[in-house]
């Protein structure tokens, strides 16, 4: 049930003297208040959850700032949609990251096996390498195997496989640059 | 939900009584009477331009003046304002200072068309938006810091509003302390290097009002 405005407003009044019972009631009530807007917003429950904690804490942070003479929803999703966009932000800037790091990877990779330099020309190179990276190379270009077939033969997830790759094929260029 | 349960059983804890923040029309009268009192100390220390009185009977004069004493109201309002996370409540408040800056604008566009013929420039140039710097200083870094203590959500937009703010205190002070009637000298070195500071702000807001 979504809780009355008023009833917001007083808990709020009566946590801003120090009622800790009130106070926790209050953080539940928003916590059940702004879940149907986030859940609109967000793409899966796990972000929801990070964000609804992230919210929460903001709400404490600020609660010297609510005007008991207003209404306590409005304050509440301004901060809520603050914390909203923060979060959207990082999240797609991670994406757009990840994705160049997949298409730098897609070159870099393109760069190594179309080289003339094959597996046993750079052996002694990659085995310098930290070990679960030289692992992830020797299984994709001695064995031949994918991306996915190495991320299940070594329990990694297979971005983490392409991310390790990448970082691997990044100091091999450093050390195989003329 | 077992974390967010125990997440709010850890702030509930946390919880003791508290002095809530000034409702946002008290801050605002405490933000412009401290910055009218500065520029008091200001004209009182410099003095005012000697030749006041004629000046004043300028309607041009008499007008820039009022509308930059309005772009410093409503500077104040909108930095009290912009410190709380609803704005308290009163949003259209918030974008007073834009639609102001925008008809100061006008003015002085009007202003120029009717200086005929043009007032000399001064010998002097970048000196003035030097001297509208140092004086705004102290009022920008103590709006700033004031602003910290409470929960800024658009904090580029109170950046800005807050350095727009300080530097209309330091443009009026040498409006009304430096005998110059120059039209294009006061657009060019006091008001578009204010304009300047507004952008500068939207950095500068990210930087110390993002909590």
């Amino acid at each position: 049930m979504k809780p009355r405005a008023p009833e917001l407003e007083m808990l709020m009044t009566l946590a801003q003297g120090g009622d800790q019972r009130a106070y926790a009631q209050l953080l539940r009530q928003t916590a059940r208040l702004l879940r149907p807007f986030l859940a609109r917003q967000l793409p899966s429950n796990s972000a929801l959850d990070d964000l609804m904690q992230e919210i929460l804490i903001s709400i404490h942070k600020a609660r010297h700032t609510y005007d008991a003479s207003r209404a306590y929803a409005p304050w509440a999703y301004a901060i809520a949609r603050f914390r909203l966009l923060d979060f959207l932000r990082a999240h797609y800037a991670d994406q757009l990251v990840h994705a160049e790091e997949w298409s730098e990877e897609i070159h870099s990779a393109a760069d190594v096996t179309e080289s003339a330099l094959d597996y046993e020309s750079i052996e002694q190179e990659i085995q310098k390498l930290p070990e679960k990276q030289s692992t992830i190379l020797r299984l994709m270009h001695h064995q031949g195997l994918t991306a996915k077939q190495v991320a299940e033969h070594t329990g990694m997830n297979e971005s983490a496989v392409k991310v390790a790759a990448h970082r691997a094929y990044k100091i091999l260029r450093k050390i195989l640059k003329p | 939900m077992a974390n967010l349960d125990e997440l709010i059983d850890g702030l509930a804890r946390e919880a003791v009584a508290l002095k809530p923040a000034p409702q946002p029309f008290k801050l605002w009268l405490y933000l412009l009477l401290a910055a009218l009192l500065y520029l008091a100390v200001c004209l009182g220390v410099s003095g005012l331009r000697p030749d006041a009185a004629q000046a004043w009977q300028q309607p041009w004069l008499r007008a820039e003046i009022g509308l930059l004493f309005m772009i410093l109201l409503s500077g104040t309002l909108s930095a009290a304002l912009l410190s709380f996370p609803d704005l308290g409540q009163h949003r259209a408040l918030v974008r007073l200072p834009a639609w102001l800056c925008a008809g100061f604008g006008v003015l002085l566009y009007f202003s120029w068309r009717s200086q005929l013929p043009p007032a000399p420039l001064p010998a002097h140039d970048y000196q003035c938006t030097l001297c509208i710097t140092l004086v705004a200083l102290a009022p920008a870094s103590s709006m700033l810091w004031i602003m910290r203590q409470y929960a800024c959500t658009h904090y580029r937009a109170a950046g800005s509003i807050a350095l727009l703010s300080a530097f209309s205190i330091g443009a009026l002070w040498l409006r009304l302390h430096e005998v110059n009637n120059s039209i294009v000298h006061v657009l060019q070195w006091h008001y578009l290097p204010m304009l300047a500071v507004g952008l500068i702000g939207l950095c500068l807001g990210r930087a110390l009002l993002k909590w």
